[in-house]
């Protein structure tokens, strides 16, 4: 399993449509787990109404967590979206 | 079946969500009262099921569980034990909620909170000034008796040194120490200092004075101030708790009393004191104006709108107004505005007992119109006249006419000299008034007035096949309350059908004014250009999410998982304008009402307002298929 920390800079956190392509963006990689951590709360990343009921803002500290087929290529490329869109 | 007291507590308590949520418990004769800090942590319908729980309701904050006579009391020593929670009083538990409550209902409830608890000693007073007083007037000689110097000297010494009991009553709704609170209430009244009365005596220049800093205080008391006394004691309590604060605990015992009273003593008597009791006199002056003007029209004014004053629970506030005029002129005359109008409540509800036919409003009329001859008058306005709303009206047009005439009718004082129509204490009005007024005929035929105006006029106007306000309104509520689902659905799906949320024109996924949900990346859906401001569940099942800037309200039903999203762009509106009426958990029914939001807020924030529906699971269901049907 491989994971990383991210703290997030867009001004709305992740709401609706951020959610929405962070969503997207995961479903590419079929056949991995991604898994959101914020304090005690984990939810699993395919799960839009889940994620945003994190209610993730800026500044928040989050954990992703991704297992799976290429998890080390895939978290590269995770991680390298959230520093795109979030 | 005798009740389990101990198993009723632990399990109001389990359902309570935990000891933290919980900030005081207290009860009276039938319930529990409780104050919760975070009402949605409550378990409200396996509370409701706890066997001895006969009901439950939320008041004015707080929480309050109908246990019973006599089993109350049982249930709450458990409960106490239970949580390990110390007996609040009923004075602690209303002070909790209030803390709860908006600033200005706060400020608003403070004289009230003040001079309630000291209403028993100043109608022991007042009456029996009034009684004394009067006695003179038909037995001069009784003036001359020890009898008459002594019950003088009795009845006087709540208004003579009012200001230690205000301080003392202050000091407990403020929450400092009661003890300096006399200290400060007793130094404002120190022999030492020249009598606030007698201080007329003295010219000007021949006032001692204290050179303290910048400021020359006259050493004059404040016998008869009610306003400086309430801001010095509000003012000790901040500085006594900030000490408490900051204090170390170790010299805590005597550096904080001492610091305390020293500190507020001094912005007293150089500050507060000075400038407060010419604003004091400003408000009673402005009180005695008001009730003089227009050769009685003020007076009028306030005997009609005085009911509105208590049906708002603003009527305490007269306290400090009928407290300062007895004890700078000796005279109450707002008692006879209060007493006129309370009385002609008495004859508006006496009216509707007289002339009900229906068995059940004639059995709350008439107990109620007792009790407002006595000058409780709160069962009288809620209870009949408020619901009914004419009589009501035609009690405030009874206080109107009688309060009309007492300010045109004179008393005498005990030296037989003529002077306004009044009281000689407040706290009173109605039948238990006749001792405490100066002209007992005039009284008399003011009540008479009073009530015969409002009873006449409720008699006339006042037809009993008129439903009470209160029914009427709730007829319509209960109607909008059975809930209609939408006829026509949006989003149709193997697992089901999402109706329409919002009244409006629908609108192709497509069209939707922004890029992300027009190209479905959170699912399938539509768009909906709303009519009203109102977004109903499309569906029976659960809240999942309500976003923190309350815009989106996102549901769950049969698998389905709905985005319901107010306009585009509204996060950056943080929640101003949108009002969720659920919350993450709750089940809902299709129609139910679950967000309202305010269209001109959203057009005025530079977004479109479309409301957006999306099935954001729609790639994991069947024969998804969008637009109205």
């Amino acid at each position: 399993m491989k994971s990383f920390n991210y703290t997030i800079t867009d001004p709305v956190g992740i709401h609706a449509r951020p959610a929405g392509i962070l969503v997207k963006e995961i479903k590419n990689y079929v056949g991995t787990t991604v898994t959101v951590t914020k304090g005690d709360k984990s939810v699993n990343a395919l799960k839009l109404m889940a994620l945003m009921g994190m209610g993730i803002k800026q500044g928040d500290t989050v954990t992703v967590s991704i297992e799976g087929e290429n998890e080390e290529e895939v978290a590269a490329k995770i991680e390298e979206f959230f520093k795109t869109y979030f | 079946m005798a009740l389990d007291y101990r198993k009723c507590a632990e399990e109001i308590y389990s359902h309570l969500g935990g000891r933290e949520n919980i900030i005081s418990a207290a009860h009276c004769a039938t319930r529990l009262r409780l104050v919760i800090a975070d009402n949605s942590k409550l378990d409200k319908e396996a509370l409701e099921n706890v066997d001895g729980v006969k009901g439950m309701f939320e008041s004015n904050g707080q929480l309050q569980l109908i246990i019973g006579t006599g089993t109350v009391n049982k249930v709450y020593d458990e409960f106490l034990a239970v949580t390990g929670m110390t007996a609040a009083t009923k004075d602690e538990v209303k002070a909790a909620a209030a803390a709860q409550a908006p600033l200005w209902r706060r400020i608003l409830k403070v004289p009230g909170d003040v001079f309630v608890p000291i209403l028993p000693a100043i109608v022991a007073s007042g009456l029996m000034m009034g009684i004394v007083e009067a006695i003179p007037k038909f037995a001069p000689a009784f003036g001359a008796t020890d009898w008459f110097s002594f019950l003088d000297l009795v009845a006087n010494t709540a208004f003579a040194l009012l200001p230690v009991l205000v301080a003392i009553s202050a000091s407990r709704v403020f929450g400092c120490n009661i003890f300096l609170g006399a200290v400060m209430g007793l130094m404002m009244v120190h022999p030492a200092l020249i009598n606030a009365w007698t201080v007329g005596n003295y010219a000007a220049g021949e006032i001692p004075t204290w050179h303290l800093l910048f400021f020359n205080v006259q050493q004059v008391g404040y016998q008869g101030h009610v306003i400086p006394v309430i801001l010095s004691i509000l003012l000790m309590s901040y500085i006594e708790k900030w000490l408490h604060k900051h204090v170390p605990e170790m010299i805590d015992l005597f550096v904080t009393p001492l610091c305390t009273v020293l500190v507020t003593s001094f912005i007293t008597f150089t500050i507060i004191g000075p400038v407060f009791s010419v604003v004091e006199n400003w408000v009673l002056a402005g009180a005695q104006v008001l009730i003089t003007i227009g050769a009685g029209l003020g007076a009028a004014v306030m005997g009609a709108i005085y009911p509105l004053t208590v049906v708002m629970g603003l009527h305490h506030m007269y306290n400090v107004i009928e407290a300062g005029m007895i004890s700078s002129t000796g005279v109450n005359t707002w008692m006879p505005i209060a007493s006129a109008a309370n009385f002609a409540q008495f004859g508006a509800c006496l009216a509707v007992a007289l002339k009900v036919k229906n068995q059940k409003t004639k059995s709350v009329a008439l107990p109620s119109s007792l009790s407002a001859s006595l000058g409780i008058t709160e069962p009288a306005i809620f209870g009949i006249n408020f619901r009914f709303m004419k009589p009501f009206a035609c009690g405030m047009a009874g206080g109107a006419v009688a309060s009309f005439l007492a300010s045109h009718m004179h008393g005498t004082d005990m030296a037989g000299n003529v002077v306004p129509f009044g009281a000689t204490t407040y706290g009173v009005t109605g039948i238990p008034g006749i001792p405490a007024v100066n002209n007992t005929g005039m009284y008399l035929i003011e009540l008479l007035v009073a009530a015969g105006v409002a009873f006449a006029l409720t008699w006339i106007i006042w037809k009993e096949d008129e439903q009470p306000k209160a029914k009427k309104e709730a007829a319509p509520a209960k109607a909008a309350e059975k809930i209609e689902a939408p006829k026509t659905s949006v989003i149709r799906c193997a697992a089901g059908a999402v109706l329409q949320p919002t009244k409006g024109k629908v609108i192709a996924r497509e069209q939707i004014p922004d890029e992300t949900f027009a190209a479905g990346i959170l699912g399938d859906g539509v768009g909906i250009e709303p009519e009203e401001g109102v977004v109903v569940a499309p569906f029976d099942g659960e809240v999942t999410s309500v976003a923190d800037s309350k815009h989106a309200i996102g549901l769950e039903s049969n698998g389905m998982e709905v985005l319901i999203h107010v306009g585009v762009d509204t996060v950056s509106m943080n929640g101003n304008g949108f009002t969720p009426a659920v919350k993450e958990g709750d089940k809902v029914k299709a129609g139910q009402k679950i967000l309202t939001f305010d269209r001109a807020k959203i057009k005025a924030a530079g977004h479109p307002d479309t409301v957006v529906v999306l099935l954001t699971n729609s790639d994991d269901l069947e024969n998804v298929e969008c637009g109205a049907k």
